[in-house]
């Protein structure tokens, strides 16, 4: 049977690209089912040049670069090798605990800072790479986005209080603001540690938390939405 | 070719591909410029890591759209987006129009942020990775009828939108 008026006018709003054999008969059928295809024809044109909107150059720069951050391994490792590796990783682990432990949060990041942030500061020498930034970043299940992976200029892991994170570095007009991501702990949200010279702003991410370090002169608030906003966190296998 | 190799080439010819696309369909969902690349960038990533279980390459514009959809959801789950920046982008053109088509353009272009999720979906899918109704009902999960329903109610609505514009005249009030 073939197509009435209606029907066809229809299918040209919902499909007017539509070109199997039925709709094209119904379309030869009259002048009226023409009509109705040329104009449906006329918006869609209209239609696909305004969705098609210019695409930014970098972006396809900036997707290759992902793949050259390492690939988690998924391989099957037998069941003796794992136990023994279960078991290095557990000594290794109270060793690093012996060495590292701290009252707070608040205690670590004085004592973390204290230790090695203003050298670290010092000793910065040109920019890093980004592929540098992915490659530790990833291995703690985040990634830094732009505007904050364009300021970064130095990245390195750390002890933090459970477990692995990330020291980096963010070059600010202020000045650098040292950055420690905590994948594992969490914080009090919007606390202040002032220490020395230093203050200290607690946030709580998605996945874990950071603490942004700065010189008191600094206004280190404008930061949180950055590092909250760009900062990655927890992502996961699809 | 080592297998990384190879690997890094199965994801650039991805990227390659789809990268244009997913960027225009990020941006129409969610009307951000800074968001859409997060979102395309977010695609890619998990798209990187879970490469390995992509099988069917003719899957995979497909399957990158749902990664992008997720991560849509998820983001809008952590918080709303604020849309600032939208005329900024909107108004680039790689063309040069006459100024009522360029008006007409923006207005069509407003129409299509105004739409309801239900009817810009299956609208992008359609126009902007060319898929047919059959492909958008599988890809949405709704019944093919219910994709027809949608996308002739969404051109209906911005035919509706042009023509209110265009007869009071206020084409230009929106910029």
């Amino acid at each position: 049977m073939s197509m009435n008026f209606s029907e066809f006018k229809k299918l040209m709003g919902a499909d007017p690209r539509n070109r199997d054999a039925e709709t094209l008969r119904a379309r030869d059928s009259a002048p009226e089912f023409e009509a109705v295809a040329a104009e449906a024809e006329a918006f869609e044109q209209r239609l696909e040049h305004a969705l098609h909107i210019q695409v930014p150059d970098e972006l396809l720069d900036r997707i290759k670069v992902i793949s050259q951050q390492p690939v988690r391994q998924r391989n099957w490792i037998p069941l003796a090798l794992a136990a023994s590796f279960l078991v290095f990783v557990g000594a290794a682990g109270l060793v690093w605990k012996q060495s590292h432990q701290w009252d707070s949060v608040e205690a670590y990041v004085v004592d973390h800072y204290s230790h090695d942030g203003s050298r670290v500061i010092d000793q910065i020498k040109g920019g890093i790479t980004q592929q540098a930034i992915s490659k530790i970043l990833a291995r703690l299940d985040a990634s830094a986005d732009h505007p904050l992976s364009d300021h970064i200029r130095f990245i390195k892991f750390c002890p933090t209080p459970d477990g692995r994170g990330a020291h980096i570095v963010v070059s600010t007009e202020q000045g650098p603001v040292t950055v420690i991501y905590m994948p594992n702990t969490q914080v009090a949200d919007g606390e202040t540690v002032r220490f020395d010279r230093m203050h200290a702003l607690l946030v709580n991410l998605e996945h874990g938390s950071a603490a942004i370090i700065g010189e008191q002169e600094q206004n280190i608030e404008n930061m949180v939405v950055m590092v909250r906003n760009s900062l990655k966190t927890g992502l996961v296998d699809t | 070719m080592t297998t990384d190799t190879e690997r890094t080439h199965r994801f650039n010819e991805l990227a390659e591909a789809y990268s244009t696309d997913l960027y225009r369909y990020a941006l129409w969902i969610c009307g951000n410029d800074a968001l859409a690349k997060d979102l395309v960038q977010e695609t890619f990533l998990r798209a990187w890591r879970a490469l390995d279980s992509l099988n069917d390459v003719a899957a995979a514009k497909s399957w990158l759209i749902t990664i992008l959809r997720r991560e849509f959801a998820r983001t809008f789950e952590r918080k709303v987006p604020v849309f600032t920046d939208l005329e900024k982008v909107l108004i680039v053109d790689d063309e040069e129009l006459e100024p009522d088509d360029q008006a007409e353009r923006n207005l069509l272009r407003k129409g299509i942020l105004k739409l309801e999720p239900k009817y810009r979906d299956p609208l992008l899918l359609q126009t902007v990775f060319g898929y047919s109704c059959t492909e958008i009902s599988e890809q949405l999960g709704i019944t093919k009828s219910a994709v027809m329903t949608q996308l002739f109610r969404a051109r209906e609505k911005l035919k509706t939108q042009l023509q209110k514009d265009g007869v009071t005249g206020n084409v230009h009030e929106l910029f």
